[in-house]
């Protein structure tokens, strides 16, 4: 069985974007993955919408940009953001070296996670998207 | 997959240590350790580039001389053998068909170093304008590797493999050596601003790649003690970008003149019939509308190619290469902008996702010139 070089903590769900989330009683901390930072590499600039702003699920929240490339962030799920990740401004490789801790982009109020939730997927689920896209 | 791409040389290399991209057919690393490191590593002491994908033609012949004055917008009879100059082919609107190095080997062979991008156009272009002057003109890509070593301690490196003396090699000069025991022609210039080197692998051809394996090994090998690092294709465009150098495609195309984009000095108005010469003349005496600018960023954001720049709520120009700036630590970019907003030091916007961010017009190259680059300060 190959094993990624990828990192994908067992209790977060993730999009096909690589987006994770992870569920703080009726919020969600969501970033970027493992997968996504590696993909990126040299991040130099992050960019998400304001506290506030009301996102629903796959709708752009943000942009990160190596120094090659610009990537927009979906919105894993659906909700208000309450809290955006202002470290991120000044030193933006932090989503390079701690994409599930302090790389953590924003936290959302959720407003329907029973119907978000049939769109993520599990650390298995994940895992084996990214095998069958590496393929 | 789909089509096949080229390879080069040093393929099985790539390979093995860097990431790999597509770039004009070619399966060429874009980075190795990271765009960053290696950048860093060239501004600072020396990094060694695989540009075996660019293009490289012959042309030899009594009237090669007049042939290439005729087609190339600076003057050939300046060059004396084995030096090198920057210059431009038009077409007759005097639009850059190409921008290149060419270098005077003998005084009846020239070889001409142009754009991976636009192999096939320019081997044609040189091809269908070489036959009145009867020269031979030679796509000699194929059977020869080059490798770039830049860097301040580019010459330091080298020296360690190579038999000629370096130090008597002058910016824009050129010269043959064996490297690591390999025959190799030399020749000082680069793409990243710094001093340092282009390396020319002889009779090197593709499916017999040792020689040119050993020499960008050997390379390697003696450059390590000052902390050489293979470079790709990133750091190659972010070096050249800070540089404030053009790159073909983006910063450059038939659509654009030499007056345009600032390489005024690359054209010869004085000298006989040139392709193009008619209409740069008439540019030239017109004047420009539009002109290519440096674009430092006073507000957090990248700008890219696309960008739109704005002045009072006008928009005055677009970018046309962007990128962030390792040794600035801010975004950059190359802009055509109309000329009455064109002043150094002018404030504009660049609209990044619809929004109006502060930059300001400067001056190429965008580093500190006492600091970086060749003309530094030792």
């Amino acid at each position: 069985m190959r094993v990624l070089p990828y990192d994908i903590p067992d209790k977060l769900y993730y999009s096909k974007e690589h987006e994770w989330v992870r569920i703080e009683g009726k919020e969600a901390v969501v970033g970027i993955t493992d997968y996504a930072q590696k993909q990126l590499h040299e991040i130099v600039y992050v960019e998400v919408q304001k506290v506030g702003a009301n996102l629903e699920q796959s709708q752009t929240m943000g942009t990160v940009e190596s120094v090659k490339s610009v990537s927009d962030i979906f919105a894993p799920v659906s909700g208000k953001i309450t809290k955006v990740n202002d470290e991120l401004v000044e030193s933006p490789e932090v989503l390079n070296q701690d994409p599930y801790g302090k790389g953590w982009l924003a936290r959302i109020n959720l407003k329907n996670f029973n119907k978000d939730m049939k769109k993520l997927l599990t650390a298995q689920k994940y895992t084996d998207y990214i095998k069958e896209m590496e393929e | 997959m789909g089509k096949q791409l080229k390879k080069t040389h040093l393929y099985e290399f790539h390979k093995q240590t860097a990431k790999m991209t597509e770039f004009a057919g070619f399966e060429m690393p874009i980075w190795y350790k990271g765009i960053i490191a290696e950048h860093m590593a060239v501004r600072r002491s020396v990094g060694v580039f695989d540009i075996t994908h660019m293009g490289r033609t012959l042309i030899t012949g009594a009237k090669s001389e007049a042939f290439l004055n005729y087609i190339t917008t600076n003057d050939v009879a300046a060059l004396t053998p084995l030096s090198a100059h920057y210059s431009n082919m038009c077409n007759e609107q005097g639009g850059i068909k190409d921008d290149f190095v060419l270098s005077r080997l003998e005084e009846e062979k020239f070889l001409i170093v142009y754009n991976a991008t636009n192999r096939t156009k320019d081997y044609e272009w040189l091809v269908k304008n070489a036959k009145p002057f009867n020269v031979k003109v030679e796509d000699v890509s194929g059977n020869i590797a080059m490798f770039a070593v830049q860097g301040p301690n580019a010459q330091k490196a080298l020296q360690k493999i190579a038999d000629l003396d370096l130090s008597k090699i002058e910016r824009f000069k050129c010269g043959w050596t064996k490297l690591a025991g390999v025959e190799s022609f030399v020749s000082r210039t680069g793409y990243t601003g710094e001093d340092g080197f282009e390396v020319f692998v002889w009779n090197s051809p593709i499916e017999n790649p040792a020689n040119a394996v050993k020499v960008w090994r050997a390379i390697l090998q003696v450059g390590e003690e000052l902390g050489i690092e293979p470079c790709g294709l990133g750091a190659r465009d972010t070096l050249r970008l800070e540089a404030g150098m053009c790159l073909y495609g983006n910063d450059i195309d038939e659509t654009t003149t030499p007056l345009e984009a600032g390489l005024s000095f690359v054209v010869k108005l004085k000298k006989d019939a040139f392709i193009g010469k008619d209409a740069l003349t008439k540019q030239k005496a017109e004047g420009i509308k539009r002109k290519r600018v440096g674009l430092t960023m006073l507000e957090k954001g990248i700008p890219r190619p696309g960008h739109e720049v704005w002045k009072n709520s006008e928009k005055i120009g677009h970018i046309t290469s962007g990128t962030f700036s390792p040794v600035l630590e801010r975004g950059i970019a190359m802009a055509y902008v109309s000329m009455q907003h064109s002043t150094e030091g002018n404030a504009v916007e660049v609209k990044i996702r619809d929004k109006l961010t502060e930059a300001q017009i400067v001056k190429f190259p965008f580093y500190e010139t006492t600091k970086y680059g060749y003309a530094r300060q030792k």
